[in-house]
Formats: structure tokens, sequence, C-alpha cells
């Protein structure tokens, strides 16, 4: 599944917000959305899973029109990773990943044994077995955005939209996300706020800065220190990381 | 993995958020219903033993007779228990039902814990209503009586939160919190208007009219007002039961919801706009009963937990069982006087709010 994001854009009263972003993610790619704090990501994130309606532009997925279908049609298709994950009554981690079966389901249908083994899967996958009958709200951070993105595997989406998974979870919790995320096999855009993790598991990037595309390309071609100069407004060396041969970013003090 | 999860877990949620723990729950909860509405049938001025109670309600209900036929058609009891006590326990019933269902929607609907059925400023406007019928009167409009008071009190409160509603869509988006704000405003102004009608009212038996009304009663049920009411509540609670998915969904918020397929907006409007003319109907028809609608959705959370499709009917069968019980201390504690169940519903109320305060484990929707 495809998602093509055509000439975006976002006001909020006279503050253009995202200014004509334009973006492909093509079958079963994953791609990062990196850039400054206050630079549009989220925002852009939210018109494209319809969160906030945008001034102007077009979304797909592959044939759906994602801005002018039911939302239930559109989350069939695609799955939400947000920042939104306090909850002011409690449920169990087991309630609140069956809640992911929601879009598939009638008003009066209930769950059947498909959905439990969905359910079960999903808790497997982000090895949370064991801890269905816990309160959502005694969990730790880390728990919590794993029993969401369980949510979201419950779902069943063909595409996957995350917005910064990995913020506040210790580097053990962000390479497990984003391994389990990487393992899917279905087209995924992220935001992300970690360059080298960005590096590392995007087969694409996409840089945003004051609201526009500022530059796009395959992580080892544009994570160059003149770029994250000029967006991040800092300055770095880039350097081949001598253990996992992986992009190296060391960030110079001195500015 | 296990250093993370290695943490003292916090009390595990009780056996009862299992299916069959579930089941069992609600058949229990259903077959005490059930026995509550036939027993308290026996409780009041004059005590009647609870068996031919039964005897009398099986009579009626079903044509079975059990035992002497005499005693179970023109004994001096069978008026009191069918024609007095039965249409006041079944309307018991009804309320309680009715003011926990609205309770537990409008606690999802604002995502607030601290919401109840009158949090629209419904019982305010409510309050204004029957007062002016009550204390000015509208002879010349040709409503008297207890008619014109109900008629006055539900165009009161369904008046009140549409204003509530009005007033927290203005200007942009509804918030929960716009709402909770909203909803005091109105009341000030509603209470502020109806106590200066009181202050300048020189019908003493008129203020006290108003007082018993304000404090909520089931006195004045009848066979011919509980159709009303029945249908009302009966249509509610099977609209909202196949709402759970909705239900749940709001208690994420709007965005998580909408990543579900659920546009919040226009349900939460819907279900606020429902919900207020429910209570308003229930508040025409017994005055304002406080707590009932608040407390029974946070108990019975406690124990089966936020799942609607478990909360729902949970909550409406205790709902009825708590309101029959508390109706029947209402009209037994004090010989000779019928108290209003408001006051009885908070004597007992919030005990039961303070234990739940107190106790660990359940933490009104915020962390534990």
């Amino acid at each position: 599944m495809n998602l093509n994001v055509e000439h975006l854009s976002v006001s909020f009263g006279e503050a253009n917000i995202v200014q004509d972003v334009s973006l492909r993610v093509s079958n079963k790619q994953f791609v990062g959305l990196i850039g400054p704090n206050g630079c549009g990501k989220s925002t852009l994130l939210k018109s494209i899973y319809k969160v906030i309606k945008p001034r102007q532009g077009d979304v797909f997925l592959s044939e759906l029109n994602v801005l002018k279908a039911g939302p239930k049609a559109v989350a069939q298709k695609l799955g939400v990773v947000g920042q939104f994950n306090e909850l002011s009554f409690d449920f169990t981690v087991r309630e609140m990943i069956a809640m992911g079966r929601t879009p598939h389901k009638g008003m009066l249908e209930t769950d059947n044994q498909e959905d439990a083994e969905l359910i079960a899967a999903a808790l497997r996958k982000v090895n949370l077995e064991g801890h269905a009958d816990r309160s959502y709200n005694s969990l730790s951070g880390g728990e919590k955005q794993r029993v969401i993105l369980a949510r979201v595997l419950a779902q069943q989406p063909e595409f996957m939209i995350l917005d910064e998974p990995t913020n506040h979870l210790d580097i053990k919790y962000q390479l497990q996300i984003l391994n389990i995320v990487k393992k899917l096999d279905i087209g995924i855009l992220a935001a992300l706020h970690d360059l080298t993790l960005a590096a590392e598991y995007c087969d694409y990037l996409y840089v945003m800065k004051e609201g526009r595309v500022a530059a796009c390309g395959k992580p080892e071609d544009i994570l160059t220190k003149e770029l994250i100069g000029e967006v991040f407004d800092v300055a770095c060396e880039t350097y081949r990381n001598p253990v996992t041969g992986a992009l190296g970013i060391a960030y110079l003090q001195t500015r | 993995m296990q250093t993370d999860l290695a943490v003292p877990s916090p009390p595990k949620p009780s056996v009862l958020h299992t299916r069959y723990g579930f089941m069992a729950v609600i058949g229990v909860l259903f077959i005490l219903t059930l026995l509550s509405a036939g027993a308290a049938v026996s409780f009041g001025q004059v005590d009647i033993p609870v068996s031919q109670s039964y005897r009398i309600l099986l009579h009626h209900i079903t044509g079975l007779q059990i035992g002497d036929v005499q005693e179970l058609t023109s004994g001096s009891f069978v008026d009191i228990i069918w024609k007095i006590r039965f249409p006041r326990v079944l309307m018991a019933l009804f309320i309680g039902a009715g003011l926990t269902l609205c309770g537990t929607i409008m606690q999802a609907a604002v995502q607030n814990p601290l919401a109840d059925p009158y949090i629209l400023g419904i019982s305010s406007g409510a309050s204004l209503g029957a007062t002016f019928a009550i204390l000015i009167g509208f002879g010349s409009m040709g409503l008297l009586g207890q008619t014109g008071v109900a008629f006055w009190a539900f165009a009161g409160a369904v008046g009140a939160s549409l204003l509530v509603l009005m007033l927290a869509s203005a200007g942009g988006k509804m918030t929960s919190v716009k709402l909770v704000l909203a909803g005091m405003v109105i009341n000030a102004l509603c209470t502020a208007f109806a106590n200066f009608i009181v202050y300048f009212a020189s019908n003493a038996e008129g203020i006290k009219t108003v007082t018993f009304w304000t404090m909520g009663s089931l006195a004045a049920s009848s066979w011919d007002k509980l159709p009303l009411i029945a249908i009302t509540i009966l249509l509610a609670v099977i609209l909202f039961l196949s709402q759970f998915r909705v239900l749940n969904a709001m208690l994420l918020g709007d965005e998580a919801a909408v990543t579900l397929g659920i546009h919040l907006g226009a349900y939460r409007r819907v279900y606020m706009i429902l919900t207020a003319l429910i209570t308003g109907v229930m508040v025409a028809s017994c005055g304002m009963i406080g707590f009932v609608g608040l407390i029974i959705p946070h108990l019975v959370r406690g124990l089966v937990g936020s799942d609607h499709r478990r909360l729902l009917p949970a909550s409406i069968l205790f709902g009825a069982i708590f309101m029959i019980w508390t109706d029947v201390i209402a009209r037994t504690i004090v010989p000779n006087v019928e108290l209003p169940i408001g006051i009885i519903t908070a004597l007992i109320g919030a005990p039961m709010f303070m234990y739940m305060l107190i106790r660990k484990g359940y933490a009104f929707g915020g962390k534990s």
C-alpha cells in the first residue's frame, strides 16, 4: 500500500504550520520524517490521519482518498501510534488492545475467536504476554507505548503512521519498538527525533523545516553536516561508526 | 524484558473482569433486581409478609394462584401492593437504572469522572421551571397542578442543557472543560432566578413543595405515570447498550478515537442531547435525586472495569437495585413520615464514595 501526500498545507488562523508538503511512501518502505521541534511534523501527520483538517492538498492510501473517505474506512487500512496515550478512565491491557478491532466491527458485533487470537498475537509480538489483565494506567511509559503498538497491530493495518513512538523511552525500548515495526513488512511513515536511529532504520527520509520539506533522500545521502547544521542549528561531524558501520553523528558544542 | 515488568504490581483486576465472572455478576444482579422489586413492596407503613407480597404480585402478573384466592384478589393488602407500592417500586427501578445510565454516558462523553446526569445545568434548570410553576403558576395557560410542574421542570431542564451546549460550543471546539464551566455558569444563573422567586414568595406551602421537589421523591408514582418513564428508559438502555464501542473510544480521547475510525464530535453531541432529554423526563416525574448517577458508575467500574459492554449492563442493574432499596428506606425509616429520597441517596452514597476514595485500587480515572 502506497501513501501519497500531495501539496498539503495546514494553517491555524493566520499561521501556516505546514506549507505545500508532498511526500510519498512506496510499498513496504520505512520512511522517516525528521526535523526540529515545531517544524510541523506532528501537524503534518495529524492532517494525514484525519485529526486536523488541512487547508488544501490531498492524501491517498493507494486508491483510497483519505481526506474524503469516512474515518472507519481509513481506520481499516491505516494504523496510528500517536502521542496521546493518557487515559482518564482505566482499562486493562487486554481491553486496550481489543479496541484495535473497532474499525472492523459493526455496532452490535461482539469479539469472536479470531479477534481473541489477534489480540493474543499482538500481546506476544510486543512481549507483554501474561500482562493482559493488568491495569493500563499502572504501566510504565515503555509498557504503555508497547500496549498502544499492540492495539495498532490488532487493527491489522496495511499502513502505519508513528508520531515519535520512542519519545521518553529508554534506549532498549526505543530499539524494541523500531524492530517490531521494521519487521511488519508494511508501509511505515514515522516521525523520529533521534537522527542516528532514523538513519539506521529508515529507507528514506524527509527533512522538515518551518513547515516545508527542506530535503529528502536516502539517509546516507542527505544526513550531511551541512544539512544538519542548517536544519537543526547544531554543529556536527558525520562519520562511519567503526563498530556498526552505520552513520554516526558527533555533535560539537562550540557554536 | 523482565526488569521493567518486575516492579511490584498493583492489585490485579478482580476475577469479575473475566468473561464467566462477568456473566455471573450480571446473572446475580438480574435475579437480585427481580427479588428486590418483589420484596420491596412488603415494606411501608403497613408491613406485609414477603411471601404474601410475592403471591399477590405473581397472581396479578401471571394469573398464577398460590394459596387462598380470596386473599389474592380482594384482601386488604391487595390494593396497597398492587395500586400503591408496586408502581412506585417499578418507578424506583426505572429511575435508578436511568440515572445510572445517564451518569455513565455523561462521564464518558465529557471524559470526566466528576460528571453526573445533572452536569449540563439540568438540575438548576429543572428547579427553576418547577419553582416557577409551583410558586407563580401558569393557571392562565391551562396547565395546572402536577402536570404543570412536571412540564415546566422538563422544559427548564432541556432549556438549560441546550444553553449549556450552545455556550460550550460557542467560539470554536466544544471541550469538556468548557462544558463543565458552562454548566456551572448556567447552574448559578438558574439558581439565582429560582432563589429570587422563592425569596419573594409568600406561599409557605408552595415553598415546602419546592424544597421537597428539589430533594427528589417517588411518592407521586402511579400506574398512569409509569409508561412514559418505562418506555423512555427502556429505549435509552437498548440504544446505549448498542453504543459500547463508541463509548469505549470516547474514553481514549478524540484523537485516538479517530484513528480507530470513530469521529466523536457528532456522537458526543447526540449523546448529550439524548441524556439531557432522558434526565429531563426523569426529573419532571420525581424531582432531583442526587448522587445515584455519580456514584453507581464509579462503584461498578471498580467491580467490572471501564469496558462499556460490561459496565453498562452491570451499572444499570446495580442502579435499579440501589434505588429500590433507598426508596424503601425513605418511606420506612421515620414512622409515618415520607422522607425525600435525595436525603437517603446522599446519606448512603457519600460514605460509599468515601470508602472508594480511601480504598486503593480504584483511582476514579486518575493514575493509580
